[in-house]
């Protein structure tokens, strides 16, 4: 496989999965604010730094509130990591991959991108946001469907699955992060039902809750809920998940040690963290560590796959000898 | 300024050959519903490809116009619908560069198919062989002995004078002694039903992947049809690409590794370049990907460092093709791509140098060209043509410019052409000058009046001008496309069938008929 094609299979796979989790977060805050204990408030600023755009969003708007942020998380194409603009970079991503992905894939892609181009216009009504999103999550999961079933499980298949599970860690740690972003009066205790109801939120939007009621803690309160979202062993969503579904693709990849041992960095650091009774700033530095850590195995993963070619130019051309025959 | 799909490839406006007559044809007022009635069909003067003289349907089109007579107006509202929904879903599109930015626009189709008899076909596909064989041994033949030359059939000064020689291809004969792998040859019917060949595109045709989509359009749009009528299949291309292609590996024993060699994404033809990789299943790379090792082998880049590469689909122009040989600015080739082809250790189609045939100089001495090598008289006939380096045609052709087109032998895109009937008289003066100051590089036809085929404007049917693209593969083997590319001219009035200027395409049927 290219490795041209094979960074932009990876890349196509991650913009789909972020597109898809951006969504997520945002029907997670919908119900927040839905939720929201009497005499809380929602910082709106609060929420563009944990997604990592704080800078970006204080270039394009004046002030944080609920349309401002929503427009640039949904549908500003100055955000690269908004909704659409997502979508934009996968569509013209699997674009060029016509040839290595399944037909109906890019056929999928192409409807979802057109269909949320029309909409993107109505999200600044929490209804319609809702349904358009939804119907975006649906049509992610089809792509996901039809490269699963339809596509062989190849090399280019391969860096798919780890893109995707790269990506998706990354926006779980994010997403449970959000819960920062709830400012609550100094009086109210952190296992009071009212702040329950918002780990409620964040697990719903990542369509954990059922799956935590029967395999999580009994009771939904911080501890449980952050210690499943990434510790748990099963639950696909979860980071613990992830990094195992990475490491078996990454075991399918030749000259995949320095990825492997990147990735087993994270394993013990994960392995090593007590997320019971953690403080909301003790958590925050601690999901920070686990995104850091995905960066790294990104950043191995690129440099063995996607730019290696790049490292030898100028210096001996390895000629017939690297050739692979067949 | 748009840049439209079809002139990527060195190719052609078809506007010189038009004459306007096109009338259209609109729904009496008061009607609720309609139907495409052929009595009302407004018949040009043109030959019509479905509609014969008082209106009677051509055999082989019969089933097709009866069909859709009976077919209500609301039903072919709805198909016609869905087919437009398909075209979007499918990205079936084709790329415009407007003001920096690149916009893909739906590939606009007509759902009024263009209906051939088989009888008819059989004849022009044994023509496009006969001229495709002689091509390629007229392009080898100038490469080495030029025998043609020294018997004074073809004269040295058109060679010299011709700018897609080149000269870093002297000495070579690629395997089979084929050079152009792959052509797409224009085919227009004038007004008594001759059907000539306009021009042949024998650098990087391209236009075939959307004959293939369009045949899957009308399968959905109108299954039933294909139950009624005796259509032959066209999806057989690909395959057969593939093994035109496999043919010039230099390895045997292996599956080949072919590679689509494309500009890029940005590239108006794109499109097609990923869905024949595709279609193929073979790799689609860009000139990054490639490298030439010091074995002189074409390697590609992979994750599990290099694989050789057997065979190259270049969708890239000769100049582009290899900076070290050719256009040392160019970022879209590869390095020694050249030297590995001459050493035999990799396959190029087209082979460089092939374009050399594709000027419309060299176009006029087609017929000459079959005759020497074949001994054959040419099955489809050229283009009556006036070489302006002959001072008898010269002299005809300055004195009916009123008349003619007049066309310069390298150009595509219709760039420099005169078009006699719509030029105005300083046009006209300044064409003559042109044509005096460098005659070698001038050449004209007759204009001639395209014929149409019944096309859905608005709620009815109205003549619409069309030409055809037949593609050509040939290495061990010789193979032509069942039908072609039809293209059609959709605006009213307009006589352009290019894509970004209001032109669209039809499907083409090859039907079992009696004549």
């Amino acid at each position: 496989m290219l490795s041209r094609v094979a960074e932009n299979v990876y890349w196509m796979a991650r913009y789909l999965e972020r597109a898809e989790n951006t969504a997520r977060l945002i029907n997670a805050i919908s119900h927040v604010l839905l939720d929201l204990p009497r005499g809380a408030s929602f910082g709106w600023d609060v929420l563009t730094r944990v997604a990592g755009l704080d800078q970006l969003f204080d270039e394009a708007y004046p002030s944080h509130d609920e349309a401002n942020v929503m427009r640039f998380l949904v549908s500003d194409l100055r955000n690269p990591s908004s909704v659409l603009s997502c979508m934009q970079f996968a569509r013209e991503n699997c674009r060029r991959l016509r040839d290595v992905l399944p037909r109906e894939a890019w056929e999928q892609v192409n409807t979802m991108y057109l269909a949320l181009q029309r909409s993107s216009a109505r999200i600044t009504r929490r209804a319609d946001r809702r349904r358009v999103l939804e119907e975006l999550i649906r049509g992610r999961h089809s792509v996901a469907g039809l490269l699963s079933e339809c596509m062989s499980h190849d090399v280019a298949y391969q860096f798919i699955r780890l893109g995707e599970y790269i990506e998706r860690s990354d926006m779980t740690t994010r997403i449970v992060d959000i819960h920062a972003a709830v400012l609550v009066p100094r009086q109210q205790i952190p296992e009071d039902p009212a702040i329950a109801l918002l780990w409620v939120g964040v697990l719903k939007s990542l369509s954990a809750y059922q799956m935590y009621r029967r395999h999580g803690f009994p009771q939904v309160k911080s501890a449980g809920v952050v210690n499943y979202l990434v510790k748990d062993a099963h639950f696909p969503r979860s980071v613990r998940f992830c990094l195992d579904e990475i490491e078996s693709h990454l075991s399918e990849l030749p000259h995949n040690t320095s990825s492997l041992r990147a990735l087993r960095t994270t394993d013990r650091r994960i392995d090593g963290m007590k997320l019971e009774n953690l403080s909301p700033v003790l958590r925050h530095e601690y999901l920070d560590a686990i995104q850091a850590d995905l960066g790294h195995i990104h950043d191995e993963i690129a440099r063995q796959y996607f730019h290696f070619h790049e490292q030898q130019a100028g210096g001996e051309l390895p000629g017939a000898l690297q050739a692979v025959a067949g | 300024m748009g840049r439209p799909d079809f002139q990527i490839d060195g190719d052609d406006v078809l506007d010189h050959i038009f004459s306007n007559h096109a009338l259209c044809y609109r729904v009496p007022d008061g009607r609720a519903t309609m139907k495409l009635e052929l009595q009302k069909y407004p018949m040009g003067n043109a030959f019509d490809e479905l509609v014969g003289p008082g209106r009677v349907p051509r055999p082989a089109a019969q089933a097709l116009l009866r069909y859709l007579e009976d077919l209500d107006e609301s039903e072919l509202q709805t198909r016609r619908a869905a087919v437009d929904a398909a075209i979007v879903t499918m990205g079936i599109t084709f790329t415009i560069y407007s003001d920096g930015e690149n916009i893909d626009r739906a590939w606009p189709f007509d759902l009024i198919p263009r209906v051939m008899p088989r009888t008819e076909w059989q004849r022009i596909e044994r023509g496009l062989k006969q001229r495709l064989t002689a091509l390629n041994l007229f392009i080898n033949d100038l490469y080495n002995e030029q025998r043609i030359v020294r018997d004074a059939v073809f004269p040295a000064e058109v060679l010299a004078g011709s700018r897609n020689f080149r000269k870093q291809c002297v000495g070579f004969v690629p395997r089979f002694g084929v050079w152009a792998h792959i052509c797409g040859t224009d085919l227009v019917r004038d007004r008594d039903g001759t059907v000539y060949v306009l021009e042949d595109n024998l650098r990087v045709p391209s236009g075939v992947s959307y004959m293939l989509e369009n045949r899957l359009l009308m399968k959905s749009a109108f299954p039933e049809l294909f139950e009624a009528c005796r259509i032959h299949p066209v999806d057989g291309y690909t395959a057969q690409l593939y093994e035109m292609l496999a043919a010039l590996s230099p390895r045997s024993g292996e599956r080949p590794v072919i590679a689509v060699l494309t500009p890029g994404v940005y590239n108006s033809a794109y499109f097609e370049h990923s869905y024949l990789a595709q279609q193929m299943g073979a790799d689609l790379v860009e000139g990054v990907d490639l490298v030439v090792g010091a074995d002189d082998c074409v390697y590609m880049k992979t994750i599990d460092g290099l694989r050789r590469v057997d065979v190259i689909y270049r969708r890239i122009d000769d100049d582009f093709l290899d900076p070290e040989t050719f256009r040392p600015d160019s970022a879209l080739g590869v390095c020694g791509l050249m030297r590995s082809w001459r050493k035999g250790k990799v396959g190029i189609a087209n082979a460089p140098g092939a374009g050399v045939a594709d000027d419309k100089v060299v176009y006029a001495f087609v017929p000459k060209i079959i005759r020497y090598y074949l001994d054959e008289d040419p099955i489809i006939p050229n283009v009556p043509s006036y070489l302006c380096m002959n001072d008898s045609e010269r002299e005809f052709v300055l004195s009916n410019l009123d008349t003619l087109v007049v066309k310069p032998a390298n150009e595509s895109g219709g760039y420099g052409m005169m078009i006699g009937p719509h030029a105005s008289p300083a046009e006209r003066a300044q064409c003559a000058e042109r044509v005096r100051a460098d005659p070698r590089n001038y050449m004209a036809q007759p204009t001639l009046t395209l014929s149409t085929a019944p096309t859905l404007v608005g709620d009815g049917l109205a003549p619409r001008h069309l030409d055809l693209r037949p593609f050509v593969l040939q290495s061990s083997g010789i193979y032509v496309t069942t039908g072609g590319l039809t293209r059609v001219a959709l605006r009213e009035g307009s006589l352009v069938v290019n894509s970004s200027q209001g032109g669209g395409s039809k499907d083409t049927w090859i039907v079992e008929a009696t004549d």
